[in-house]
């Protein structure tokens, strides 16, 4: 017995260092990569932003030009597409971003009330995830098969349109698209559904006994437990949305590649300025979203007594059989 | 006896308490019928909200089989008068279906295959290994999640352009034009997405109880043993799971491929983005090469040519359909 112990422990340790070694062998191709195609891109594209870069012979050739009128970045402030596409971009991920979020809320917990068909549901809700590519969304956006409503001659959207014509802008953005806007509320749905259906039934009981009723329990029980769902959702959705094809900075960024006088540099300050902006979103999502939500001391000490009701049930019952039994 | 007793039991109830059970009795009935309402409501909001995801997809299947005529006649809405099966042979001609189908197919499968392999690698390490530097790289790697691509494929596509310059005279690179630089990248696990299939990987992984590998350490098993004999054994129906997300991935995936493969290699998704300027070289029918001439892009050759450009998708999507959903719930993300 004693034998075996010390062996064990031996094996042990010495696993523990081999362990090490081995770890390092199967994460090496994915460390590898990550530097070479991650971390070294990331801050050579950085570098990228002082220099006017052309290519002469098939090589590269860096000239110095972060000079008085301001090198790449003037340049960038001074393009006529690049700001103003920017500004469209933020504008459809401040619209898109909270109204899937919100959606997929909706029908998650609409799916989580136990309607028939639930799984029917979700395989249509998560199609748009498997066919959305570019060029599909393209074209389906093109047809004008992603609008609905006929929504401009709405009453309410022209009173809209007379007081602010930004927010008419935006609105009009959210809803002549709005099929495209529910199309990436595929995966929230499916993450709000499994968040819901992992809360222990117990707080809704206890809730209950507190006297809230279904509102409440879905403003203080559901929504603060949710919270950390919502936020990897945002995070998720802001990144989607950037990926997404029809983003219009993408494509700029790429043709100023290929054109001969701005080049390698100006698209890089043009990535540059495009991943800072996309960063601050995450940073707000992070903000708004981030921080975990504390349930109301209320609800969970109603669940121990909830619990100890429980148990003195429990006692009772078996006092009950031992007095039969007598 | 028994039921002689509950049934007396039941009449003696009924006669003393008879107003408190009618009140009873309404009030079990308003609820039924306050639930039946909300569960109509809900109903009707799940499929409106149905309809509204499955309109455009029911919309191009409607377009798709129309004629130019039914196109602008005011009464065909859904149902076109005549059903039209030559626009899909005209979008087949203009995809240049056969050599696209093979190519997206390949394509997708060999990017998908190097994929799950590295991640199921770096997942096992991520799970089943304590080492130095282990919280850091995770951290690191879920946040290149968030890194726009813009900004690494600048220079990814400069580091590739000069890497096939340098082996240019070797005859080994093909360049620019073909899929390997994806390749080449997938294998060190940066393609598309790879962090969350890395993550699902983790979690799943992490779920194997210790005790499996403990056994096969005492019978003398090495960690590769280990990993091939314990993990991936266990594990196919994640590993399907990890390579359909990543098959369908890589099939959608065009900013990317527009950069390192350009016009060089034939897929779907490439050929569906230039439709317009592809129509005029390829949709007459070359066995009848007068009739085509005067031949009018409408709507729906490119909405056909969506179609059988999804149709491969769909099919994965019908058979496997449990798996997906599956695979987003495994991969924890949900904050926890």
């Amino acid at each position: 017995m004693a034998k075996n112990k010390t062996l064990k422990s031996l094996t042990a340790t010495s696993n523990i260092e081999n362990q090490n070694k081995i770890a390092y062998l199967f994460i090496l191709p994915w460390m590898l990569g990550f530097l070479v195609f991650v971390v070294y891109p990331f801050f050579q594209t950085i570098y990228n932003t002082a220099f006017q870069i052309t290519r002469e012979a098939n090589t590269l050739v860096y000239t110095y030009n972060l000079n008085v009128t301001g090198g790449n970045f003037g340049t960038a402030f001074r393009n006529l597409y690049f700001f103003p596409e920017l500004i469209d971009f933020v504008i459809m991920e401040a619209t898109y971003v909270p109204t899937i979020i919100i959606v997929g809320f909706i029908l998650a917990i609409l799916l989580n009330t136990g309607v028939k068909g639930q799984s029917v549901f979700r395989v249509i809700y998560f199609l748009p995830v498997i066919i959305m590519s570019g060029p599909v969304t393209g074209i389906l956006r093109w047809n004008g098969a992603g609008s609905l409503l006929d929504y401009e001659s709405n009453i309410v959207f022209k009173m809209i349109l007379s007081y602010s014509p930004g927010l008419a802008e935006a609105l009009s953005g959210l809803f002549s698209n709005f099929t495209m806007v529910l199309w990436f509320t595929g995966i929230p749905v499916i993450l709000f559904l499994n968040a819901l259906q992992k809360i222990n039934v117990n707080l809704y009981e206890a809730a209950k006994i507190d006297g809230a009723n279904g509102w409440q329990i879905l403003w203080k029980i559901k929504v603060p437990i949710v919270k950390p769902t919502a936020f990897v959702t945002a995070i998720f959705t802001i990144v989607q949305l950037g990926t997404f094809a029809l983003n219009p900075v993408y494509y700029t960024i790429q043709n100023s590649i290929y054109t001969s006088a701005a080049g390698i540099g100006l698209a890089s300050t043009f990535a540059f300025i495009y991943t800072i902006v996309v960063f601050a979103l995450v940073g707000i999502a992070y903000l708004l979203l981030g921080r975990p939500e504390k349930i109301k001391q209320v609800t969970l000490s109603s669940i121990q007594r909830l619990n100890m009701e429980n148990i003195a049930k429990r006692r009772l019952k078996q006092k009950n059989r031992e007095v039969v039994v007598k | 006896m028994k039921t002689l007793l509950a049934k007396f039991g039941l009449i003696k109830s009924k006669t003393t308490t008879l107003s408190q059970n009618t009140k009873e009795y309404i009030r079990t009935h308003k609820t039924r019928i306050t639930h039946i309402i909300s569960q109509i409501v809900i109903y009707v909001f799940l499929i409106t909200i149905a309809y509204v995801f499955l309109f455009p997809i029911l919309k191009m299947i409607s377009l798709s089989f129309m004629t130019s005529t039914d196109l602008v006649n005011p009464e065909v809405v859904w149902f076109p008068k005549v059903f039209s099966f030559s626009n899909f042979a005209v979008a087949w001609r203009v995809l240049n279906g056969s050599v696209s189908l093979v190519n997206s197919i390949q394509y997708s499968f060999l990017l998908a295959f190097f994929q799950t392999v590295i991640s199921a690698l770096t997942g096992f390490a991520f799970a089943r290994y304590e080492f130095r530097g282990k919280k850091f790289l995770y951290t690191v790697l879920l946040l290149s999640f968030i890194i726009p691509v813009p900004i690494l494929l600048i220079t990814q596509y400069n580091m590739f352009n000069s890497l096939y310059q340098q082996f240019e005279w070797t005859g080994v690179g093909k360049g620019l034009n073909t899929y390997q630089s994806q390749l080449i990248m997938a294998f060190f696990g940066q393609g598309v997405n790879s962090a969350i299939l890395i993550m699902i990987f983790v979690n799943f992984f992490k779920l194997i109880p210790n005790d499996l590998y403990e056994a096969g350490k005492i019978d003398g098993a090495n960690p590769a043993q280990l990993f091939w004999h314990i993990t991936i054994k266990l594990s196919l129906s994640t590993i399907v799971v990890v390579f359909l997300f990543s098959f369908v991935w890589n099939w959608n995936e065009t900013y990317v491929t527009n950069m390192l493969v350009g016009d060089g290699v034939e897929l779907f998704t490439n050929q569906l983005g230039k439709f317009d300027s592809l129509f005029g070289t390829r949709a007459s029918d070359p066995a009848r090469p007068d009739e085509g001439s005067g031949m009018q892009l409408v709507e729906s050759y490119k909405m056909a040519a969506t179609v059988i450009s999804i149709i491969p998708l769909l099919l994965i999507y019908f058979v496997g359909q449990k798996s997906f959903v599956q695979g987003i719930e495994k991969t924890g993300i949900t904050g926890e």
